[in-house]
């Protein structure tokens, strides 16, 4: 039989790039790039290049496996539906609804998290659903909400290579969103400026005219720093002000106490480039701001994104082409699962649960009471696991490498009365699991993911899934028809169709509208084109608002006992929790173990050469890595990536959150190093 | 143009010169993708837009399907000419590929900068005058200066090297295994940018002769890399002393491997040790 070739998305990154996967007897054997995807254009990064290779991989699970003693037996779907069912009800019973809660995934297609998220709030009249967005975005979702009235990425990829000048915050594009950095590139081909502030000197910096090698966790005072200049030369757009903006006055008496020498001083930069680099971005005639999780994962995560936002606004920078704010969505769909309501404070479509009308709407819609208490987030769920939660539902997520301090989730995890994982391979967290259900992967779902551009897009089923395993469409619908409600859906589209009666902002999302090229929402009617940039003419919440963003230092700093900064990330080889990147051999071959990043005079000082086993101590925990010598570090901080169960920096991370966004703090904490004697000593 | 290829490919089945036909199907919703067409009611689905090199695909179909599987390619002159080179270099067996030659319009081979936007083998379409790269300002600044000059400008340049692989993914001629790319004596593993020293020079010679200027790197670089210059100066060369050019002639083989000996180039002295490399039918 000769092979077909079935076009669909990638599953990795928010970018959302096109695949063309080529399929022999059953089985996905290669990856092409789509040479006609509106984003990608016939490129990839290597790890789309490698999409195809964990698909049949000998660890898939294949069937529901249950816990007996210290290892896992399989079971039939019947027994591990009824399983699950008893022991979701028994917890609901004795303890109350608010006594479940569900991880939904930014993994999963947008109907999946609809179904998850109606299924718990159905189910047992609790609102504990929430997914990883509280580990990357969820300060973006509530600042960029709160200033502009919508949480998402204002304008499209493409409308970056049309800047004049770009500011790139604490993003390393280059590694973790590459052809979103290819925009970028395109704007600098064409002559754009571009500025770039990270205390890494990553490959964007390494690329940009200009690097500002900021204190770890002083964005504020920079950026206050910046408006307080182009005040000071009345750089700010006053008509853009003045026609649609609230809270200008607030944010000019705020500023008065942050003239550029205290912001110069807190930051470490220069007052000069902080003056510069103020006016490149005023002056520019269309400026972008990019930011990503060096922006978002600080105990101030969320006032850092009001920083960036009053930024934007000061210059009137928003609301039109080639400009904008571009919060850089990490996983495939993780702005779908936001948008589906995968959050505990909102329905689909960000409409709040103590709204009553909302709440009305919704009972009426699904039939049953609802909760009007918000409910729990991640980072909540799980620190109140065995006290206010007691039976947890994961669905694709791997808190046990992905959430700060993993020593206390994992022992967080134990005193569950009963854990359900639903997952394509036995991850970290799934090893924990009394019920784990076996799921399907991109290639083997039909579905849409929404990419950080807001565009739905379609995801093509090319191979049928491994064993017994389930999509998690049909687990889902097979549960919450257990658990006594209808879920008679027989294929995604009509989930979609069900969404768009109840979100205005999805209205005209339809599947068969989807094929060619997806649809970017708002796109309120079955007519509608879709929406390139947002808030053009007004905001989304009508006048925008600039909030004084309230600012706090790192909570943790270096000391005596703890001289380092600890840094955490990604590397271009790998993604998030290594669940699928350690699985894909071409990946794994380019970077098979953990490391830390280290400045070659600490390394001096200590005596550590490349290669080095070193131990990394913070107030958590400890782990032991390879040192890797480089001036990517600044002296004094140390950097480490956090996909290698054999060394899960997030053993060492801060668990402090932000008052407003509960993310923890995964950026910045303190840690000391200490040379381990190598393996072959030991022996 | 379409129509005639179609009627082309449908005979190409009919009269069992080829088991299937490798092109582009424009499917449910005007979605065009790669397809293998093996009966002749699929073929109205036929497209040949928008450009889409085949030749890569082709090579890992005849290698994946049953012996004697034979396959046409509905090919343009960049995919002809790299199908030519596997077949000089036995990666493809010649009976079993059959190509549709298509030509490119002007427009296309203004956006590739390809000097021969046609198949040698024409079955469709009137060949147009292609652009010559050397002529234009924009690789002309790229290959300008001496050594050291053109060294520190593509340094500037490649530092925007992801490493995805896409360059040597996508190139038709790449074909190498183990690839050199992979070893790590010569490419550090886990850092980016590629070192341009090890990786993109490594990748340039190994093409030097065998590069037939399809841009399928360049067109799959997500950073822009203007890949299709790097190869420039090392066919110009080959075309100026040997008057060869990658592709062409299927019967030819590359200078670099053979006709060092035999012909060498205009002008040039080679050392005594080249003696050794002659072969005995030569003598």
């Amino acid at each position: 039989m000769s092979p077909d070739f079935i076009k669909t998305i990638c599953p990795y990154c928010g970018v959302g790039c096109g695949l063309v996967l080529k399929v022999e007897e059953g089985k996905v054997v290669g990856t092409y790039p789509d040479k006609e995807h509106p984003v990608s254009r016939g490129t990839l990064c290597i790890k789309g290049w490698s999409a195809h290779e964990f698909i049949h991989h000998r660890e898939r699970l294949k069937t529901p496996l249950v816990k007996k003693g210290d290892t896992f037996e399989e079971i039939s779907w019947n027994d591990a539906i009824a399983l699950a069912v008893e022991k979701l009800k028994a917890a609901a019973v004795r303890h109350g609804g608010d006594a479940v809660g569900g991880l939904s995934s930014a993994k999963c297609t947008n109907e999946e998290n609809y179904l998850f998220q109606k299924m718990i709030r159905m189910a047992f009249k609790t609102n504990n659903v929430d997914h990883c967005a509280r580990l990357c975005h969820a300060p973006t979702a509530v600042g960029m909400g709160q200033t502009t009235g919508s949480g998402a990425m204002t304008n499209s990829i493409s409308d970056l290579a049309g800047a004049e000048c770009i500011l790139i915050i604490g993003s390393n594009a280059a590694e973790s969103h590459p052809i979103i950095m290819g925009e970028i590139y395109k704007a600098v081909d064409r002559g754009a400026a571009v500025i770039v502030v990270d205390p890494r000197k990553t490959a964007v910096a390494e690329n940009a005219q200009i690097h500002l090698r900021i204190n770890p966790g002083t964005d504020i005072p920079l950026l206050t720093g910046m408006m307080r200049h182009i005040i000071d030369e009345e750089l700010h757009n006053a008509k853009f002000i003045q026609e649609r903006m609230d809270g200008f006055e607030e944010l000019k008496k705020f500023l008065r106490s942050w003239p550029v020498e205290r912001a110069a001083k807190e930051c470490g930069i220069d007052e000069g480039e902080i003056r510069k680099v103020a006016e490149m971005y005023a002056k520019a005639k269309d400026a972008a701001v990019v930011y990503c999780m060096g922006i978002t994962q600080h105990a101030c995560g969320t006032a850092n994104v009001h920083a960036v936002c009053d930024l934007a606004m000061l210059c009137g920078q928003i609301g039109k082409t080639f400009s904008g704010v571009y919060p850089l969505r990490g996983q495939n769909n993780v702005q779908g699962a936001c948008d589906m309501g995968a959050l505990p404070n909102v329905y689909p479509g960000y409409q709040s649960v103590n709204d009553p009308a909302v709440k009305e709407k919704f009972e009426k819609a699904w039939g049953r009471e609802l909760s009007r208490e918000p409910g729990l987030t991640v980072t909540e769920m799980i620190g109140s696991a065995g006290k206010e939660i007691r039976a947890l539902y994961i669905m694709a997520e791997n808190p046990a490498l992905s959430d700060p301090d993993v020593n206390h989730v994992l022992e967080s995890l134990n005193k569950l009365d009963f854990l359900i994982v639903q997952d394509i391979f036995l991850t970290e967290t799934a090893k924990f699991a009394h019920l784990v259900l076996p799921a399907v992967c991109f290639a083997e779902k039909t579905g849409t993911y929404t990419n950080t551009e807001r565009r739905f897009q379609l995801l093509r089923k090319a191979v049928e899934p491994p064993g017994e395993a389930k999509g998690d469409f049909e687990i889902i619908c097979l549960l919450a028809n257990a658990l006594g409600l209808d879920f008679s859906y027989k294929h995604p589209g009509e989930v979609m169709e069900e969404i768009a009666l109840l979100v205005p902002d999805y209205g005209g999302i339809r599947f068969d509208r989807l094929e060619k090229a997806g649809l970017q929402w708002p796109c309120p009617d079955p007519k509608h084109e879709g929406t390139r940039f947002l808030h053009e003419g007004q905001f989304t919440r009508g006048r925008g608002l600039f909030i004084v963003p309230a600012y706090t230092p790192p909570f943790e700093k270096p000391d005596d006992e703890y001289p380092y900064y600890l840094n955490t990330g990604r590397m271009f080889a790998h993604y998030h929790t290594g669940t699928m990147t350690r699985r894909s051999a071409f990946l794994n071959r380019e970077m098979e173990g953990p490391y830390v990043e280290m400045h070659p005079e600490d390394a001096m000082k200590a005596g550590i050469r490349e290669g080095d086993r070193i131990r990394i101590t913070s107030r958590r925990g400890s782990i032991v890595t390879a040192a890797r010598i480089t001036e990517r570090v600044a002296r004094g901080s140390i950097f480490a990536p956090f996909h290698f169960t054999e060394a899960r920096a997030n053993i060492l991370t801060n668990p402090v959150l932000d008052p407003i966004s509960k993310i923890p703090e995964f950026k910045v904490c303190a840690a000391k190093i200490e040379k381990e004697p190598n393996e072959k000593q030991e022996k | 143009m379409l129509g005639k290829v179609k009627d082309i490919a449908r005979t190409i089945l009919a009269e069992k010169q080829a088991d299937g036909i490798l092109g582009l199907i424009k499917g449910e919703w005007d979605i065009v993708q790669p397809h293998i067409f093996e009966n002749r009611g699929e073929m109205d689905a036929l497209v040949i837009e928008p450009k889409w090199l085949l030749a890569k695909m082709a090579m890992a179909v005849l290698r994946s399907s049953p012996e004697g599987y034979r396959l046409a390619v509905v090919v343009r002159g960049c995919d002809e000419r790299a199908l030519t080179e596997l077949v000089k270099r036995n990666q493809i067996e010649k009976e079993r590929l059959v190509t549709i030659g298509i030509a490119c319009t002007g427009e296309q081979a203004s956006a590739c900068i390809c000097d021969r936007p046609y198949p040698q083998k024409l079955d469709c379409g009137d060949a147009v005058a292609g652009v010559d790269p050397c002529t234009l300002e924009s690789v002309k600044e790229l290959l300008a200066g001496d050594g050291p000059a053109r060294m520190e400008k593509w340094a500037s340049i490649l530092k925007r090297c992801i490493k995805c692989y896409g360059c040597r993914n996508s190139c038709p001629i790449c074909v190498c295994i183990p690839c050199k790319l992979e070893d790590q004596v010569w490419v550090e593993t886990g850092v980016i940018p590629a070192e341009v020293l090890s990786y993109h020079l490594i990748r340039a010679f190994h093409l030097s002769d065998t590069c037939v200027a399809c841009g399928a790197c360049q067109e799959a670089c997500p950073v822009n890399i203007p890949l299709l210059a790097l190869q420039l100066s090392m066919r110009e060369m080959l075309r100026e002393r040997y008057g060869y050019e990658a592709g062409l002639d299927p019967e030819r083989k590359s200078p670099i491997l053979y006709d060092l000996c035999k012909e060498p180039a205009a002008g040039q002295t080679l050392p005594d040790w080249v003696n050794s490399l002659r072969r005995d039918d030569e003598s």
